[in-house]
């Protein structure tokens, strides 16, 4: 018997590995293959496709729809930091102060995808009406000007991209914060890692002024009045909230999580079509909104194939060099 | 149309409207894939399991039909319809009254399912089968205008025994005759016609009676386009005063620039399917391109919508009954159609659905039972509005490919 289970016991890691293969295999790696052949036909829906490596179509579709490319990138990289602004300190409470309502507070943060994803976005377009509960009190007081609106603009979208994928940022943050042992926080302030203040203040105004400067540039607002804003809040919270504990001990903790919480929010954000679809404007259509277009619409299915090819080796190029900028320490570790 | 919603009175909610058209582009998403297919894993499966006890020795209605003796009418009947397209029981909604009098007379049933949410799709879950020269399972299905043009020119369309159709001869309007798609008028039944025009709040913008409103930087960014291309195009083809019956490339061209300028000037806010409809009511548009039935129903929640076929003319739009080639119950569908154009049950459809009745006679028998129906202008428009409505060119694939690409393009993806 002994003998029997040692001979096959190199088996185990493969046969452990192999449900989780075949899936890949299956729902991966074999429809990923048609769609890379997919994207070398020629043809129409009617007169039926042809594989005839045809590479043109990659070279129109690049062109033809830059803008939209950038875009998506645009889009899902303004969530990314968004997502990241809202959830670090969100998932440092919960860490560091949540005591016994660590669990509840977590489950809220996961609460809202008990709700259909598509009725969350549907919402948002009811809540950021022009005449919705936000703007009509607003415009009925005079504050903004008849005119102005939240629904059908850049803002919208990116909001509902960071609303959608908020959680996704959140908890592995959180996780890598939970397990950050306090005793070296404690080591650290003993060892004169204490409040940051003037240096704090002014890293915190650069950070913050490039922050809302971009938000704003990317929003399609004008950057003098986000970036000045982005300064101030920037260095007040470098004053009062940042110590060099933090920065040297519990922020570089915390990469890991948000390493794998970046990668979770920018990846599906730069695919994504609903929010687009929903709530932006003919001019704020993502790639996502092109492949379906192509797809659904125009039955063009080699051009949605390339299209989505190329959105995924954007996606790589843009995860490879930011793996290599933080570091591949923190890859294994996330 | 794509994309049409049904009547939201009858309790369809946005979310569920909006859940079937995801579900609708996913099967078109694995019908897509399966273009290399050896095809029939898509056709419908209760059809496989309800096609196979055909009654009493009818071989094949297909092959009887030119046959001299009359077959008689099968045990089953499979319709493949759009959702809340037909009279719908208030309480129970798998009961439908018109069905079940169709049982009543032939001993037929119906096996009525809403699978169509939109035409591309349910095209694409027909299609490999019927390469393949097989039977699709359906034996009735309704689709658009050019979407049946589409069927017919691919010869997926059984020509129908109009000797055993006597009411829908005698009984479609004369309006729907003779389209270029179909010049026989025996592989399609118009089911429902619907407007294409303008809709707007009239308590914000007053009574407006040309297209040029959908160009007004007055609306910028209030006014609504719709993502079908052939209503949106075929509109912008009228302002420009156009026929788009006629529609060139060269047509085209200058309807997507002009198009171009309404999405450039910030005058275009968004470009939908039937959600127009709520804009219009959450008041986040004013205007929009609409559909009559759409605004017939809406305007029981805001009763200052307006929908109005505009001077420069308006479009027509009919979805269409047809028997897929190599259908089982060719005959009895062809029952089931006459039945239909039969103007007592063709009015009890239309009180439920509220579009366009192409049926004469059905507005008469609907004048003593529910005569706000029956005097709806937009659900029985009168000869002087019909007159001003198109119908798109059918277009070939070419074409039909050039302009959608055009207009995608316009339209931001």
């Amino acid at each position: 018997m002994r003998s029997t289970r040692q001979r096959f016991s190199f088996l185990v890691p493969y046969l452990l590995l192999a449900p989780g293969l075949l899936w890949l295999a299956i729902f991966y790696i074999y429809p990923g293959f048609q769609m890379f052949l997919t994207s070398f036909w020629t043809g129409t829906l009617e007169t039926g496709f042809a594989l005839t490596w045809n590479v043109d179509t990659y070279g129109k579709s690049l062109t033809q729809f830059g803008p939209q490319f950038l875009r998506s990138i645009t889009y899902a990289g303004a969530a990314t930091v968004l997502t990241f602004l809202i959830s670090f300190p969100l998932a440092y409470t919960i860490a560091f102060k949540g005591g016994r309502y660590k669990n509840v507070l977590l489950f809220l943060v996961i609460a809202p995808f008990f709700t259909s994803f598509l009725l969350r976005t549907l919402s948002w377009a009811l809540i950021l009406g022009d005449d919705g509960i936000v703007l009509g009190p607003l415009k009925s007081i005079g504050l903004v000007g008849d005119d102005f609106r939240l629904l059908a603009t850049p803002l919208a979208v990116v909001s509902g991209i960071t609303y959608n994928f908020l959680a996704f940022m959140t908890l592995p943050i959180y996780v890598s914060l939970e397990k950050v042992d306090k005793r070296l926080v404690e080591a650290a302030e003993d060892l004169y890692a204490g409040p940051w203040r003037p240096g704090g203040a002014i890293w915190g105004a650069v950070v913050g002024f490039l922050i809302g400067a971009l938000l704003a540039l990317a929003f399609g607002y004008e950057p003098i009045v986000l970036g000045p804003l982005g300064a101030v809040a920037g260095a007040l919270i470098g004053w009062f909230l940042i110590s060099q504990a933090f920065l040297r001990v519990t922020l570089p903790l915390a990469l890991p999580g948000v390493f794998a919480g970046t990668l979770l929010t920018f990846i599906p954000a730069a695919g994504d079509y609903v929010n687009a679809e929903l709530l932006g404007n003919p001019s704020t259509r993502m790639i996502g909104n092109v492949i379906q277009g192509r797809f659904l619409t125009l039955n063009d299915y080699p051009t949605a194939a390339a299209l989505s090819f190329l959105l995924m080796a954007g996606i790589l190029i843009a995860v490879a060099v930011y793996a290599r900028l933080l570091g591949t320490e923190e890859l294994t570790a996330a | 149309m794509t994309d049409r919603s049904a009547p939201e009175k009858h309790g369809i909610s946005r979310r569920q409207f909006v859940q079937a058209s995801t579900m609708a582009g996913f099967a078109a998403f694995l019908a897509a894939c399966g273009t290399k297919g050896t095809g029939g894993s898509t056709a419908p499966s209760e059809a496989a399991a309800t096609t196979a006890p055909s009654v009493t020795g009818v071989p094949s209605a297909s092959a009887a039909a030119s046959a001299t003796p009359k077959p008689s009418p099968s045990t089953v009947l499979n319709f493949a319809n759009w959702p809340l397209y037909i009279d719908t029981d208030a309480k129970v909604n798998t009961k439908h009254k018109t069905l079940e009098d169709f049982t009543a007379k032939y001993g037929t049933k119906v096996e009525y399912k809403e699978v169509i949410n939109d035409n591309d799709a349910f095209f694409g879950t027909i299609k490999p089968v019927l390469e393949q020269g097989q039977d699709t399972g359906w034996d009735l299905m309704v689709l658009t205008d050019w979407m049946a043009g589409r069927v017919i020119r691919l010869g997926w369309a059984e020509a129908m025994d109009l000797g055993n159709m006597p009411n829908k001869v005698a009984n479609l309007k004369d309006v729907y005759l003779n389209v270029d798609f179909d010049p026989t008028n025996d592989h399609h039944a118009p089911w429902q016609s619907g407007m294409t025009g303008l809709g707007f709040d009239s308590a914000k913008t007053g009574d407006l009676t040309s297209l040029a409103v959908l160009w007004d930087p007055k609306y910028k960014g209030k006014t609504d386009y719709l993502t079908e291309m052939r209503d949106a195009v075929g509109l912008t083809l009228l302002k420009l005063g156009k026929d788009p019956s006629q529609a060139t490339r060269a047509d085209c061209d200058a309807a997507i620039a002009e198009i171009k300028t309404a999405v450039d000037g910030g005058i275009v806010r968004a470009f939908k399917g039937n959600d127009y409809a709520v804009d219009l009511v959450k008041g986040d548009v004013i205007l929009a391109m609409a559909w009559s039935g759409d605004i017939v129903q809406k305007q029981l929640e805001k009763a200052s919508l307006k929908f109005v076929v505009a001077d420069e003319g308006g479009m027509l739009w009919t979805d269409n009954l047809m028997i897929p080639k190599g259908a089982q119950h060719k005959y009895t569908a062809e029952l089931f159609i006459d039945f239909y154009y039969t103007p007592a049950i063709a009015a009890q459809v239309e009180a439920y659905v509220n579009y366009i009745c192409p049926i004469k006679g059905a507005q008469e028998v609907l004048l003593a039972a529910q005569p706000d129906i029956a005097n709806n202008p937009l659900i029985f428009p009168t000869d002087a509005t019909l007159a001003k409505l198109k119908i798109f060119k059918s277009l070939t694939e070419a074409d039909e490919t050039y302009f959608n690409t055009q207009f995608q393009a316009v339209s931001g993806a």
